[in-house]
């Protein structure tokens, strides 16, 4: 069995289509999502503010100024140091120090005084509430976060059984919050890993919807089906390599993230808790276990998938239709789900890269037998097993199939 | 060891592809010729229990070989028509992939491989891809498949197609050797290659065996019916519409033409010794091809 696992992974990297979708993939979130993202269009200093592609090719300064900015906050997240960030923020503006206003963590702390003091707005206003809002005034962050919270959760109904639930999860989440540079935190979590899978899922469908269809291109079924193992050993090696190929992806795209990530963000501020990119995320998780989550996600998302195209791939002689369904099978939920009722838009989020890793900053939950459950533990779960499902039943499609 | 067909019928949709056939194959070379879509092919799926027949059976040892599923698919080597292959594959790597699908051990699976990378005198090519092999390159790996497992059971759908008339030869010293103690079932449009290798040649026609006998036994089936006739060139084309014309050469001005036909086509004609082939043309002499 190793053997043939070895060649039929052998034939798979030797295919021109995977070393293309495997070089354009590595390229596209590697080089684009992340290198040019941290040292250019993201992180890079603006130079005429229209847009992030005008800005500086800076990036890597940029994030070391600003994380030595953050750090003169002492490491925590009060009242007092939330006054002086706007002060600061405000003098700066004052004092026309354009570079230096863009050190600060301005989008995070203009989304908090949006949210917790909404009394302070100016509606006669355009700018932010960051260049106005008097630091005096700002007090009260965690009661006003609490409040937040529980406002939230009434607009939404989740009440009752929901809702203490939820708050219970809420209880273990540490104050005051530890703070340091935020903005390259939340774009790891909120962009750049929480869309790797969307990513995979193309490239995906098109290395692995050929793995069963393609034999009928190339014929060999009379051949294969007279050899001793010929239809069910085939089947599970293919199967085999369908999974170690979607493991061997994402250990790739990781790596590469991981890298870059080392290199321009450093891993400092790994225990703040992702309430500081979500103020109202109830889920006791610092940074560092969001992205591990993020990652498990992504894997555990990408071989459930797998599982899905090997499924359809048994399932169809054609090699065009194997990657449209497939691709079906991911991109389609998303646009018919807006359509559907809610509990139905919940149930297609099960499906394996179709929900978001990022409901670890949602309230969102499944309620099963009665009993609540917050939806990242069943969107990190069903998805493989529904991919360990599609396993047996392609090898018995592909058995089928062969026969007649 | 014994191989029985027995009544095998197979019917795609309204159209009989098979009909009714029945031998019994004991070790030895088997033939089996006929024209484009007589059944052949259909005919050796079901013998590799690929294809499930409509009605009767194919029986090993007296055991019905779908029932008998791997143990059977241990004794059959096949070499398909136009058989498949993985164009990014070395041959060696193709050899190791089926050797692996038919359950050898890793050992003699590379072993095995070696050997008959040499005796289809592929050895220089065994690390080269497939995609860049030649027809009968190709075709002799597909021969090297079908051994593989030192099957008890070979069978081979048009197996010299592509071959140059060397490897012909080879091929068919190969099969000969390979024979004794087997059932070796081959089809080919050369009919030379079953008349010099098969103990027993099947004509098939329509889904029938309309014919089975030795090459000599068959022969006889011919004898009386082929004529030489030498006419002029300009008489030639008429001849050539209205009748089978089998061969033809030419002679200062005159055409010899070689007649297949139940009577006497001229006055002038004279019967000459019947081969396989002048068989094959009495009875396929009207359809397009006889592959």
């Amino acid at each position: 069995m190793t053997d043939l696992i070895r060649l039929e992974h052998k034939k798979l990297w030797s295919r021109r289509s995977t070393k293309i979708s495997v070089l354009l993939c590595f390229l596209y979130v590697v080089v684009i999502v992340n290198i040019l993202c941290f040292q250019w269009f993201s992180f890079g200093s603006s130079g005429d503010h229209t847009s992030s592609f005008g800005n500086h090719f800076d990036g890597y300064t940029m994030i070391r100024d600003s994380k030595e900015y953050s750090r003169t906050f002492g490491g925590e997240l009060t009242d007092e140091t939330l006054q002086r960030m706007v002060k600061e923020y405000q003098d700066m503006a004052a004092a026309d120090l354009d570079r230096e206003q863009q050190l600060t963590d301005r989008p995070k702390i203009d989304s908090w005084l949006e949210q917790l003091y909404p009394e302070l707005r100016d509606n006669s206003t355009y700018y932010t509430m960051i260049t106005y809002a008097d630091p005096e005034k700002l007090t009260g962050f965690y009661e006003r976060r609490t409040q937040a919270l529980e406002d939230f959760l009434e607009i939404s109904e989740q009440t009752g059984a929901e809702r203490a639930y939820l708050l219970q999860m809420e209880e273990k989440v540490e104050k005051p919050f530890s703070y340091e540079f935020l903005e390259g935190w939340s774009n790891i979590l909120t962009s750049m890993t929480a869309e790797l899978g969307t990513v995979m899922a193309l490239f995906l469908a098109v290395v692995l919807s050929p793995l069963f269809s393609g034999e009928w291109r190339d014929n060999t079924s009379p051949l294969l089906l007279t050899t001793r193992y010929g239809w069910e050993k085939i089947a599970r090696a293919k199967i085999i390599t369908g999974l170690l190929f979607t493991t061997e992806l994402f250990l790739l795209l990781a790596a590469g993230g991981l890298i870059a990530q080392s290199f321009y963000l450093g891993w400092s501020g790994w225990d703040m808790p992702i309430q500081m990119i979500k103020l109202i995320a109830v889920a006791p998780m610092n940074m560092l276990q969001a992205e591990i989550y993020e990652y498990g996600f992504t894997l555990l998302g990408a071989l459930g998938y797998t599982g899905i195209i090997l499924l359809i791939s048994a399932a169809v002689k054609n090699n065009m239709f194997a990657l449209i369904f497939s691709l079906a099978a991911v991109y389609l939920p998303p646009v018919i789900s807006r359509y559907l009722p809610y509990g139905l838009q919940k149930a297609l989020d099960l499906l394996p890269l179709v929900g978001s890793p990022t409901d670890i900053f949602r309230t969102n939950t499944f309620c099963l037998f009665g009993k609540y459950i917050w939806s990242p533990y069943l969107l990190i779960t069903v998805p493989i097993l529904i991919g360990l499902l599609c396993a047996p039943f392609a090898v018995r499609k592909w058995s089928r199939r062969m026969k007649k | 060891m014994e191989l029985s067909l027995d009544r095998l019928t197979k019917h795609y949709g309204s159209k009989i592809a098979v009909d009714h056939v029945s031998a019994d194959l004991k070790p030895g070379v088997y033939g089996l010729l006929g024209a484009n879509g007589a059944g052949k092919t259909t005919l050796m799926r079901m013998l590799c229990a690929i294809l499930e027949s409509t009605s009767g059976e194919v029986l090993f040892d007296g055991e019905e070989v779908t029932a008998m599923g791997a143990a059977y698919r241990d004794l059959l080597g096949y070499l398909p028509q136009d058989f498949g292959y993985y164009p990014n594959y070395t041959a060696e790597e193709f050899l190791r992939y089926i050797a692996a699908l038919k359950g050898l051990p890793r050992e003699k699976a590379r072993k095995k491989t070696r050997a008959l990378l040499e005796m289809t005198g592929l050895s220089h090519a065994a690390r080269k891809k497939l995609k860049t092999f030649s027809g009968g390159m190709k075709q002799r790996v597909g021969i090297a498949q079908a051994l593989l497992n030192d099957p008890k059971i070979l069978i081979l759908d048009e197996p010299t197609a592509g071959l140059d008339p060397k490897e012909r030869v080879r091929f068919r010293n190969l099969i000969a050797d390979y024979a004794e103690n087997r059932i070796v079932i081959l089809s080919t449009h050369i009919v030379s290659d079953i008349e010099a290798i098969a103990d027993k040649v099947f004509l098939m026609k329509k889904g029938k065996f309309i014919l089975e006998g030795t090459v000599p036994e068959l022969i006889l089936h011919a004898q009386n019916k082929i004529w030489e006739l030498s006419v002029p060139q300009k008489e030639f084309r008429r001849w050539q519409d209205t009748v089978t014309v089998a061969n033809l050469r030419h002679e200062g001005s005159q055409v010899i033409l070689r007649i297949v036909s139940d009577t006497k086509p001229a006055e002038a004609a004279v019967p000459c010794r019947a081969t396989l082939e002048d068989l094959y043309l009495y009875y396929f002499g009207k359809e397009n091809s006889y592959d």
